[in-house]
């Protein structure tokens, strides 16, 4: 009897602040996962400060500077009333007083209008100069853009290439250096779409190999510059990269 | 930036293997049930010592021991577990001395029973759930070890069919793996504190009751003898 009393007054016992303690280790938990999230830089990138992608390069801006163009109609203004005068005779008095006003001054200042012409002569040649100097630098920019973009192009490739490279299974079997290409499609993320055999290496166990080295290495690679993207590539592949 | 942190860790956790996956999820519920104990024996003990502080004051305070158990018995749904035995070895001795014809010896062996065996059933209440944060603290770093070799072997696997071997194509996976270890510590660490500091005061708590035990049984010997 008294060993059933003293049962059921075990029994009877609970553990004081069951809730409290469940509530304090969640907490602690949630803390801890705090500290994880908060207090260790988990490898940080450089800041992105730009988001957008640009599929395609910016459009060049148009040159804003347009030559003030000296007219060309003086120039062509002193011929023509002595050649349309008698046809201007013949046919309808309006083109009249349009015609005289030219031909009355021209005999009096035929210098003037000589040196009117030197003038324009010289001007215009000098804003051909102008231009043809701005022409040229604007050619010899374009042409270090391009440079510059093929180089891009050149080191993203390479880049693409060695990550893929470092996918490749050589078969065993493979002899010599074949060449295969391949055209991959890519998302603007560099995510593989698809890619087509389009000149093969003439030794299959190598396509496939390269197929599927490119298929496991998606997403591909990003180039440098956004504007260097493009949806189709075209790669060629090697054994050894050297001959 | 926060928002990439908190991807990069969960890119870790949700890119890791299966198994990876499954130690890390026991590890965390080992780790969740191991605080819930460290927090509900800390209360337990912290209030068991109180207690057994106050029923001692109130004792050597020179009160008579049968208002002493008339207040023990009245009220013990929330009393210590020292009143307890206290309790219990009185109503032992009450009873025998009730009954004609028992002598001394028999009286306070009888009482020192059952102040045993309420005792033990108070020692095993207070020392319940420790051999849990014992086996936690012993094995859960173990486990986390597991999960970070199959993550490792994981990563180290897919290295094998790669020509040019780079750090960087074996550093995620090991990472993620190692994550599985640091759970592994972070339950394991606490379940060891607090297994040790709990067992050397739960130690004390018994020799202060084993004391008890003894001195109240002298002072029943010297009733009996009074009474004789």
């Amino acid at each position: 009897m008294n060993a059933t009393a003293a049962n059921t007054m075990f029994d009877e016992r609970i553990d004081p602040g069951r809730i409290t303690s469940f509530l304090l280790a969640a907490a602690m938990h949630l803390a801890l996962f705090a500290v994880l999230v908060f207090g260790v830089r988990w490898q940080n990138r450089p800041p992105e400060a730009v988001m957008v992608e640009l599929w395609n390069e910016p459009p060049v801006a148009a040159p804003v500077v347009v030559e003030p163009k000296p007219a060309p109609p003086p120039v062509a203004v002193r011929p023509d009333p002595v050649l349309v005068k008698p046809d201007i005779a013949e046919k309808a008095p309006p083109p009249k007083p349009r015609a005289e006003p030219p031909k009355a001054p021209a005999r009096p200042r035929d210098e003037e209008a000589q040196r009117q012409i030197r003038e324009q002569l010289q001007r215009e040649q000098t804003s051909f100069a102008v231009e043809r100097e701005q022409q040229l630098l604007k050619e010899q920019l374009a042409r270090d853009a391009d440079a510059a973009r093929r180089r891009g192009l050149l080191d993203y490739e390479s880049k693409i290439r060695t990550k893929v490279r470092g996918n490749i299974v050589l078969p065993p079997e493979l002899q010599g250096n074949p060449d295969a290409q391949f055209l991959v499609v890519q998302l603007p993320t560099g995510e593989v779409l698809s890619t087509k055999l389009v000149k093969s290496s003439g030794h299959r166990g190598y396509d496939e190999a390269v197929e599927r080295a490119i298929l496991k290495s998606s997403p591909l690679p990003k180039p440098d510059k956004v504007e260097l993207f493009s949806r189709e590539l075209r790669l060629t592949f090697r054994p050894k990269e050297k001959d | 930036m926060t928002l990439t942190q908190d991807l990069d860790l969960w890119t870790l956790i949700v890119n890791a293997s299966f198994v990876v996956k499954a130690v890390m999820l026991l590890l965390l519920a080992v780790s969740f049930l191991s605080w819930m104990f460290i927090f509900r024996k800390w209360m337990t003990i912290r209030s068991a010592r109180a207690q057994t502080e106050q029923f001692e004051r109130e004792f050597w305070s020179g009160n008579d021991i049968n208002s002493l158990y008339q207040g023990s018995v009245n009220n013990r749904h929330n009393i210590g577990s020292l009143e307890r035995i206290f309790e219990a070895g009185y109503r032992e001795f009450t009873k025998l001395r009730a009954q004609r014809g028992t002598d001394a010896s028999t009286m306070v062996d009888g009482a020192r029973r059952a102040m045993r065996a309420t005792y033990q059933r108070e020692m095993d209440h207070l020392e319940s759930h420790l051999s849990f944060l014992a086996s936690t603290g012993s094995v859960s770093p173990y486990v986390g070890l597991f999960g970070t070799v199959w993550g490792i072997m994981h990563s180290f696997r897919s290295l094998a069919n790669v020509q040019q071997a780079t750090l960087a194509q074996v550093a995620p996976g090991i990472a993620e793996a190692l994550i599985a270890t640091a759970i592994g510590l972070f339950a394991a660490i606490p379940a060891v504190v607090a297994y040790n500091r709990y067992s050397h005061d739960i130690d004390r708590l018994a020799i202060r009751f084993e004391s008890f035990m003894e001195e109240f049984s002298n002072v029943l010997q010297r009733q009996t003898v009074v009474r004789t």
